[in-house]
């Protein structure tokens, strides 16, 4: 497989946590592969980093040299330093994604995780739409009124269900990125726990039947071995 | 020895000891003081009285009065005389004027000669009065019978302090050593406890003392600590046991990957590689959760929850699934059901259930939800008409791993059933398997308090 090192997608490097030299080096790779910079640091230095704003982003683990990381990242908060941060953690118990997020993680991942989890969720964090007051969103000839809680193709109106229409809100948030299941289920149900199930792609080909237009490729694309994708070019 | 005498039991058994000979000496000598100043009150009163009333009597009338007094008088006078103004004796039973003041109070006289008592001498108390006639009248009492009296209740109370103390002594050493005794044997059962005798348990008598509560309280602890080593131990070993496997099929997919020359099968290898990892993965991410379930400390969330709202919200989830496998789904609430739970839990717990119904129901079958409050007690049903559950499996499948025979083609860890029942147990729910002729009923029902 070739692959050509892609130019930054941002200036500023993504700073990692993790103080198990082989999942920080499988990080630093993936995520340089997907063109991004990454700093792997002491959560010292990561302080450091996001207080001057030299962090697109953080991902920590939760406990790093036997130090919980989410004590740095309170305060962190506090000071007002507003990088968006991706916690990860072996630790599972019930409570203990609860703790991350009210400590100021914007994410949550418990280890073990498949690759493409962790890049799927860093892109999100790093391409959140902070403007949650939007009131259209877009893809091609697709259009969310987000106020009517309407949708229209070109210009059929199209029907959805409460929860069909805030699964489509949710890819059109995120176009161009890969979602994989568990964030839907996270994001869009507000379920805590894993599938051994395939419902989410049941109610993914229920939302295609009704938004994609015949002769014309899915609106959302299966990502092999990852998840979906919102196909703007449709 | 030392350390008998440090031990705590027997500090408390002297304490014992030392307060009831305080408490017992001071009750005793108040005793014998009250008494002792009853009495010497007495005599004083008694005498002075008599000397106010005699002494405006004549010389004949104190005569004969003297005669009756020192011989028969009910208020008994042992001494009775009359002296002249020059303190010369004139009559009565002593003969000299002892060396005190004539104000017909009492003093006490340390010596005095007993009356016809050749020379014996006793303490006395006496009064002196000076008469209208210048004459001395002289009244006493002997205290020798009074001392005798004390000195017998001193004696009384001496006699009755030893074996008082004896006694208190032997009561202490008595517990002192029954609690020394009580907590070494503890002390070595906990020895032997922490050289890895677990099964031991320390001793508990019938009664209800503060040894025995402790006694009880570390026992509860030794058994949590045993079921959470045994849970460990069982975790571990499912841990290694559901991952030797996998690991050995990947090991193999990828050597023989390597070994060949064709890069098209090198990649199918590692697909397949990766596929196993992925579902190795999944198994132990389902490890650790049941492992939190049971074993984490009680989730401190628990609020008020809906299970009505919790099982709508997953059959509006689970339906289409159901749909594309051609199984009609059924809904049946009483709205709302109310307990006091963790919301995310629960519909983890009840996403198994209806998820695992569907899984095991042919097409054209029915999965029914219901949710009911049955005698104050809140139950959740999940019954299919599928392939249900045969009777000789039907008490393993609650085992972690445990997968039907006819199961075995239908991916998933095996432990779904046993994360629901760890979160039921965890809500004191019951979760139970039912024959649904055909198919199966799974109930969630709170237990009865």
């Amino acid at each position: 497989m070739s692959l050509t090192q892609a130019t930054p997608k941002h200036l500023k490097p993504i700073v990692l946590v993790e103080d198990e030299n082989g999942l920080a080096d499988e990080i630093k790779i993936e995520l340089e592969r997907l063109g991004y910079l990454v700093q792997i640091a002491s959560i010292a230095e990561a302080a450091n980093s996001a207080r001057v704003g030299d962090a697109a982003m953080m991902i920590m683990d939760r406990l790093v040299f036997g130090e919980d990381s989410l004590k740095t990242l309170e305060v962190l908060r506090k000071e007002g330093v507003k990088v968006p941060v991706l916690v990860i953690s072996a630790l599972s118990t019930v409570d203990e994604r609860v703790h991350g997020l009210a400590a100021g993680g914007d994410d949550y991942l418990t280890k073990p995780f498949a690759m493409v989890e962790l890049t799927a969720r860093v892109e999100a964090l790093l391409r959140r739409l902070d403007d949650l007051r939007t009131t259209k969103l877009q893809a091609g000839d697709l259009e969310m009124d987000l106020i009517e809680q309407a949708v229209h193709r070109g210009s059929v109106r199209i029907d959805l269900l409460p929860r069909e229409f805030k699964l489509l809100e949710y890819f059109l948030r995120h176009p161009g990125q890969v979602i994989t299941r568990a964030m839907l289920l996270q994001d869009v149900w507000h379920y805590h726990f894993s599938l051994e199930t395939n419902v989410v792609d049941v109610h993914i080909s229920n939302l295609r039947k009704k938004i994609d237009v015949r002769g014309h490729s899915s609106l959302i694309l299966n990502i092999r071995g990852a998840g979906f994708m919102l196909n703007a070019d449709a | 020895m030392l350390e008998f005498l440090r031990s705590s039991a027997v500090r408390v058994a002297i304490a014992f000891v030392v307060a009831t000979t305080v408490a017992t000496t001071a009750i005793f000598g108040l005793v014998y003081f009250q008494i002792k100043a009853a009495d010497q009150k007495s005599n004083r009163v008694i005498l002075e009285d008599e000397a106010a009333k005699s002494v405006n009597h004549t010389i004949d009338e104190l005569k004969y009065a003297f005669e009756v007094r020192l011989t028969h008088g009910l208020r008994r006078l042992d001494y009775a005389a009359l002296f002249d103004a020059d303190r010369k004796f004139m009559f009565g039973n002593i003969d000299e004027l002892p060396a005190i003041p004539l104000d017909g109070k009492s003093h006490f006289v340390a010596a005095s000669p007993v009356p016809g008592g050749d020379n014996r001498m006793e303490p006395a108390i006496f009064v002196a009065r000076t008469r209208p006639d210048g004459s001395i009248m002289l009244l006493g009492r002997s205290l020798l019978e009074t001392l005798a009296f004390r000195r017998i209740v001193q004696s009384a109370l001496a006699t009755g302090l030893a074996p008082m103390l004896l006694l208190a002594l032997a009561i202490g050493a008595f517990f002192a050593r029954r609690a020394s005794r009580r907590l070494t044997t503890i002390h070595d059962t906990i020895a032997r406890i922490m050289k890895g005798d677990m099964h031991l348990r320390l001793p508990v008598r019938s009664q209800h003392d503060a040894i025995d509560k402790i006694s009880r309280d570390v026992n509860l602890m030794l058994d949590e600590i045993m079921r959470l080593l045994v849970q460990i131990k069982g975790v571990s070993d499912n841990i290694a046991h559901d991952l030797r496997s996998p690991l050995a099929v990947v090991h193999a997919q990828l050597e023989r990957g390597l070994e060949s020359s064709d890069s098209e099968e090198l990649h199918g290898a590692a697909r397949q590689a990766l596929a196993h990892i992925d579902k190795a993965m999944l198994t132990i991410a389902a490890l650790l959760r049941l492992a939190d379930v049971e074993y984490g400390p009680k989730s401190s969330k628990f609020h008020t929850i809906d299970l009505s709202a919790i099982c709508a919200d997953l059959f509006e989830f689970y339906e289409p699934l159901a749909t594309s496998k051609s199984v009609k789904m059924a809904l049946e609430i009483q709205s709302p059901v109310q307990i006091l739970g963790d919301g995310d839990l629960m519909r983890e717990a009840v996403s198994n259930l209806i998820g695992n119904a569907i899984k095991f129901t042919p097409e054209g079958g029915t999965v029914r939800v219901s949710v009911a409050q049955e005698d104050g007690n809140p139950v959740v049903r999940v019954r299919d008409n599928g392939i249900g559950v045969e009777p000789a499996e039907r008490d393993k499948i609650f085992q972690r791993f445990y997968r039907t025979a006819s199961g075995h083609r239908v991916p998933g860890s095996g432990l779904g059933l046993s994360i629901a029942a760890a979160i039921a147990n965890l809500h004191d729910f019951d979760l139970r398997f039912d024959d649904n002729h055909p198919g199966a009923v799974f109930e969630m029902a709170g237990r009865r308090k």
